[in-house]
């Protein structure tokens, strides 16, 4: 479990839901579970989408919800569970073998599903249909990336999920949780048919004080933490420091660019991990440290690690790309106009033997700096093969900011072209 | 050669024996009293006999009534009375014994609508056949080798079972040698010396095994014969003990009987190595799984499927509880799984079909029915109603008895499967795809005498075609074989599936009766929500009117319309009103259809929100739908700057695009192109300015 679901699992449960709530339907919360109740309480089958962009809260909405629904005994002995992923059950025959393993249907030894595919279905569909609305007990299906689940071969599980749903069989809840906004148009019309429309959409519009709320509730200690004094203490200072004219601007950089939990979370993880004995606070630099780090540029730093022919081949091609509108090039090409700057500017630079930097050119494409032009044949010589630059040039101009001892030849060379 | 199930057919030649009695004018056919040739099987009126069918391992039982010919002589019948073997009786009916059944028990057949006239080529041979009292215990299954006793106890009407009068199953005096064992028909004399094993093969026995017996059996004879020469004793034992054997076309005139130098031992050895090869040959091919005793020993470590294994949910720890109030009431009748009292609206179609069906059903002949129609128009329903009553007409005696089946494309995982699933649901028996076949085309094809009509639901049919289309072939055949008595009816979406996917051979099967269901109207859906509330008043009528109108104008889906209502029902609950009221179902309806869209970009960051403006600047200023990474995000820096805001990093900036592509805003190419990505707009940019001015 990650540590964002460990952190959120003392908070209170209103807490937890009011995160998630959001303006579009009014109790996503409330509908989800008045929903699972009656599927657990009076055996009826139902169907629902959660949908919302990743880091919206979706999966955590239903596990608060089935936790405050375990709390009553009625749903918590009789409501059985399946949970699949689209990203691990790849296919129907996975996603019918998991099933059966996880409901522990007479074709399981230990752990092991017996049987083909056909009869895992036959099998399946067989003990759904034997169950009815007042004796069985009742299955919720929660289907986690359900798009993934519309791509298996004739949505056969689906289909039968969904047929199951809507039949007077074995009462069961299908929960699909995806973040496509338009999940409901991958489903085939017999499917889609099926389901019952019902959607919970989690988008959340925040404003930046409700933002800055929720970070100081989840760095917020709470209240029954062992230590009192120290809680006190550390619930001190995250106020103090939440009203940090510098942590401001960070945390405002930061909701601007992103309101998703999953971001907000990964910003204060890394504040949190310099937190020691000898330091008990989070102070406001390493908050911007923290921010500098979720907010550097990757390749930048990919740029940083290349020696200084291959920094110089990178601007070579950033002058081809001006030069020739994004169109493609080949190693000869660069390796002209890298030529072309040791004749006309440089002093720090000499040339190179052709295979040297045939070498480093290779290495750019190991990198994934550059990438052969789609369609090129493989056949055609190394030199000569057309290739693109992955750079933008702020990239490559931020790059040679921070390189260590940059030649200021190159740098001026790598300016030059923005006359 | 696992795949080969085909038997070496049999072919026998019945003469008469004796002069007929009588002469029937009319019919211009003779009766006679006895036939068949002597000193091979003889068949006489009263006796009990087997008869060929579907299944080898269990040819049809009958007793012979009367034996007749037509003037001709070419064609030569019995008229018989049935009996029922266990694996004739539906397995749901089966459950009326209240016992297991014995393996080799049967049932004096009383039901009528049953063919009783069969050509004397498809008697196999004379079977013994005992009457037991009701209260008698049956003989240990297994008590030799001549086990093909079979038991009577009870009679069979398709309905239930009776206890029999004794003298209804009393066979005639026996045989003039009653020791003999019943000996097999006669081989045609042109066949190959193979047809002499097989002739005699009536074990149940696959091709593989046959032909490594015949191969033994040919040896052994060889052996045989150099034996018989060398000692003329044995042979005249042989000959003499079995009262005459074969005539051997394939030996030489010298030793013309050599083969029956001991049929008691021959036989024996080959019993044993036949049931050894059977046990064997079923667990390695799993073509036939029967509760052979014998497969999950030769199979140790491998735990299969519980053959009779009844998979099922278990059950409720606490009761499920009972709608409390009118609303919750109203919401289980309007749950699509709630099985209406009647089917309003669909009256016409329901006639069509009940007609269809039922003159078949009397008429005991087949034919295809194919129904299409748009999800949610109550196609299945409709059928499934039209059974339903039919099963009763049944019961009542208005119609003969049928079997109803049924399969659906979209619950299988392979178009073959449909072969597997209706031999399981017509005979019980497991069996691969090729194997169901081959069995079903038997079934169905050959003139096998007794039948009741089958009906053959195919649901979503348009899953089952395969390039051959040769299940879908099949499917249409069968039903047009003359003595298959079957009626299929298939269900698909779409009305011009037949023109479409089924050509030539596949079409011009299609005879068919074709009927269409319309999506409803909005007055059909009121109808049919009104219906189902059946006089529980939970709705204003306006409010329904809403629904109905809203759901005609988008699709004519009963189902979507029963989902709205039964949402409506929660809104309502919610926000404790009594009626379901206009304000309800328009915030059910809102919820089920709007696009999520607009809400989508409102909620956005406002990076994310600046991207979007930044990609439809770029559109406009590239005159495309379409543009890399690249060009938005720079667009994106000069938007940025507009604003006010600090300018993004690339990598950020790709983040930020992966999130609105994740999310299905933007159409993006794989990832792994970095800058080089293009981008496109899942929404219309109207869409996308509208949002962000309202913001």
């Amino acid at each position: 479990m990650s540590k964002r679901k460990l952190k959120n699992a003392h908070l209170p449960i209103g807490e937890c839901v009011s995160q998630v709530l959001s303006p579009v339907s009014p109790c996503p919360c409330r509908h989800l579970e008045e929903l699972l109740k009656r599927t657990a309480v009076h055996g009826e089958s139902n169907s629902v989408l959660i949908v919302g962009p990743r880091g919206a809260g979706k999966t955590t909405l239903l596990r608060c919800v089935l936790r405050e629904l375990s709390k009553e005994t009625e749903v918590q002995k009789n409501l059985l569970q399946v949970h699949l992923n689209g990203l691990l059950q790849t296919d129907d025959r996975v996603a019918l073998k998991e099933i059966t393993r996880q409901l522990h249907l007479e074709n399981v030894v230990g752990d092991k599903v017996f049987g083909s595919f056909a009869e895992n279905l036959a099998f399946l569909l067989e003990a759904l249909k034997k169950g009815d609305r007042s004796s069985s007990r009742p299955v919720l299906f929660v289907l986690d990336e359900f798009d993934l689940f519309a791509h298996h071969k004739n949505q056969t599980l689906l289909y039968n999920l969904f047929d199951v749903s809507q039949a007077a069989q074995t009462p069961i809840a299908v929960v699909g949780i995806s973040c496509r906004l338009d999940v409901l148009e991958l489903l085939e019309k017999r499917v889609k048919s099926r389901f019952s429309h019902r959607q919970i959409h989690l988008l959340s519009s925040l404003t930046f004080p409700q933002y800055l709320d929720r970070v100081r509730a989840q760095l917020r200690l709470p209240d029954d933490f062992p230590d009192g004094s120290f809680a006190e203490e550390w619930n001190a200072s995250v106020k103090s420091l939440c009203e940090d004219g510098s942590v401001d601007e960070v945390l405002r950089r930061h909701f601007h660019s992103s309101t998703d939990f999953r971001s907000m979370h990964a910003l204060l993880m890394l504040c949190l991990s310099r937190v020691s004995v000898a330091k008990p606070a989070i102070r406001p630099a390493d908050l911007l440290d923290a921010s500098r780090l979720c907010s550097a540029d990757t390749k930048v730093n990919m740029l940083r690690g290349l020696s200084v022919l291959e920094l110089c081949l990178i601007i070579a091609m950033k002058h081809l790309n001006d030069v020739y509108r994004g169109e493609p090039f080949n190693l000869q090409m660069v390796h002209n106009e890298f030529k072309k700057f040791l004749q006309r500017k440089s002093n720090s630079m000499y040339n190179f033997e052709h295979p040297v930097v045939m070498k480093a050119f290779e290495h750019l494409q190991q990198l994934e700096l550059i990438r052969p032009v789609d369609g090129s044949s493989a056949k055609t010589q190394r030199e000569y093969q057309l290739m693109r630059l992955m750079l933008d040039h702020s990239q490559i101009m931020e790059a040679l900011q921070k390189y260590p001892q940059c030649p200021t030849d190159i740098k001026q060379w790598a300016a030059s072209a923005f006359a | 050669g696992m795949k080969s199930f085909g038997r070496l057919r049999v072919r026998r030649f019945y003469t008469w024996r004796g002069n007929p009695l009588s002469s029937n004018r009319k019919l211009r056919t003779h009766e006679y009293e006895v036939d068949g040739l002597p000193r091979t099987t003889v068949i006489r009126t009263g006796q009990h006999i087997l008869i060929e069918g579907d299944d080898d391992d269990n040819p049809f039982a009958a007793k012979v009534v009367r034996l007749f010919g037509d003037e001709s002589g070419q064609q030569k019948k019995a008229v018989v009375q049935w009996y029922v073997r266990v694996s004739e009786v539906p397995p749901s009916k089966l459950k009326l014994l209240g016992r297991d059944p014995h393996p080799r028990e049967i049932f004096f057949y009383q039901g009528g609508n049953c063919d009783d006239e069969v050509n004397a080529e498809s008697i196999i041979r004379p079977v013994q056949v005992k009457h037991l009292d009701a209260d008698a215990s049956f003989p240990p299954s297994d008590d030799g080798d001549d086990d093909e006793t079979l038991y009577v106890k009870l009679a069979w009407d398709s309905k239930v079972f009776r206890i029999l009068d004794s003298a209804l199953v009393a066979s005639p005096p026996r045989h003039p040698n009653p020791s003999l064992p019943p000996s097999p028909p006669r081989s045609p004399p042109a066949a190959t010396p193979a047809s002499r094993t097989s002739s005699r093969c009536t074990l149940p026995t696959p091709d593989p095994t046959v032909l490594r017996r015949a191969a033994l059996g040919e040896v052994r004879r060889s052996r045989a014969a150099a034996s018989a020469g060398k000692n003329p004793a044995a042979m005249e034992r042989g000959r003499g003990g079995r009262g005459g054997g074969e005539e051997e076309p394939g030996v030489l005139s010298g030793v013309p009987h050599a083969s029956f130098l001991d049929p008691n031992a021959e036989e024996d050895s080959e019993e044993g190595e036949g049931r050894r090869g059977d046990g064997s040959w079923k667990t390695l091919a799993g073509g036939i799984l029967t509760s052979s005793p014998l497969s999950p020993q030769n199979a140790p470590g491998t735990p299969r499927t519980p053959r009779n294994a009844t998979p099922s949910i278990p059950s409720r720890s606490l009761p499920a509880r009972r709608p409390a109030n009118v609303l919750e009431e109203a919401r289980t009748r309007l749950h699509v799984s709630s099985v209406p009292e009647s089917l309003p609206c669909r009256e016409q179609e329901f006639q069509d079909i009940y007609s269809f069906v039922e003159s078949k059903i009397t008429d005991g002949t087949g034919g295809c029915m194919y129904i299409s129609g748009v999800p949610g128009t109550g196609k299945t329903a409709t059928v499934h109603e039209v059974m339903r009553c039919l099963q009763h007409a049944a019961d009542t005696d208005e119609i003969p008895p049928f079997h109803f089946i049924e399969i659906n494309g979209m619950k299988m995982t392979d178009p073959h499967q449909a072969y597997v699933q209706i031999l399981q649901k017509l005979t019980g028996q497991k069996a691969t795809a090729d194997h169901a076949a081959a069995l079903l085309e038997k079934r169905f094809s050959n003139p096998a005498p007794r039948k009741e009509t089958t009906v053959l639901l195919v649901d979503e049919l348009d899953l089952l075609w395969t390039r051959k289309q040769n299940v879908m072939y099949n499917l249409f055949n069968w039903p047009t074989c003359r003595h298959a008595r079957l009626v299929v009816l298939t269900i698909a979406n779409t009305m011009d599936l037949p023109e479409r996917v089924m050509i030539n051979r596949v079409a011009s099967r299609l005879g068919l009766t074709r009927m269409s269901f319309q999506p409803y109207t909005f007055r059909q859906l009121q109808q049919i929500i009104t219906s189902r509330l059946n006089k529980v008043k939970a709705f204003e009528e306006d409010a329904l009117q809403l629904v109905s109108r809203k759901v005609a104008a988008l699709s004519g889906d009963a189902r979507r319309c029963l989902d709205i209502c039964r949402r409506a029902t929660e809104i309502c609950e919610l926000s404790a009103a009594g009626l379901v009221g206009m304000s309800h179902v328009m915030e059910a309806l809102d919820e089920m259809f709007s696009s999520a869209y607009i809400t989508a970009i409102k909620c956005a960051s406002t990076q994310e929100q600046l991207f979007l403006r930044a990609v439809i600047a770029e559109f406009r200023r590239l005159g495309l739908e379409e543009a890399t990474f690249q060009q938005v995000f720079v667009q994106h820096q000069a938007l940025c700057r507009v604003e006010g805001l600090q300018p993004v990093g690339v990598s950020e900036g790709l983040a930020m695009c992966q999130r609105l592509g994740g999310c299905r805003l933007l159409l993006l190419e794989s990832s792994r192109l970095g800058v080089l990505q293009r981008v496109r707009l899942n929404v219309s940019q109207d869409d996308v300015l509208y949002a962000l001015k309202a913001d």
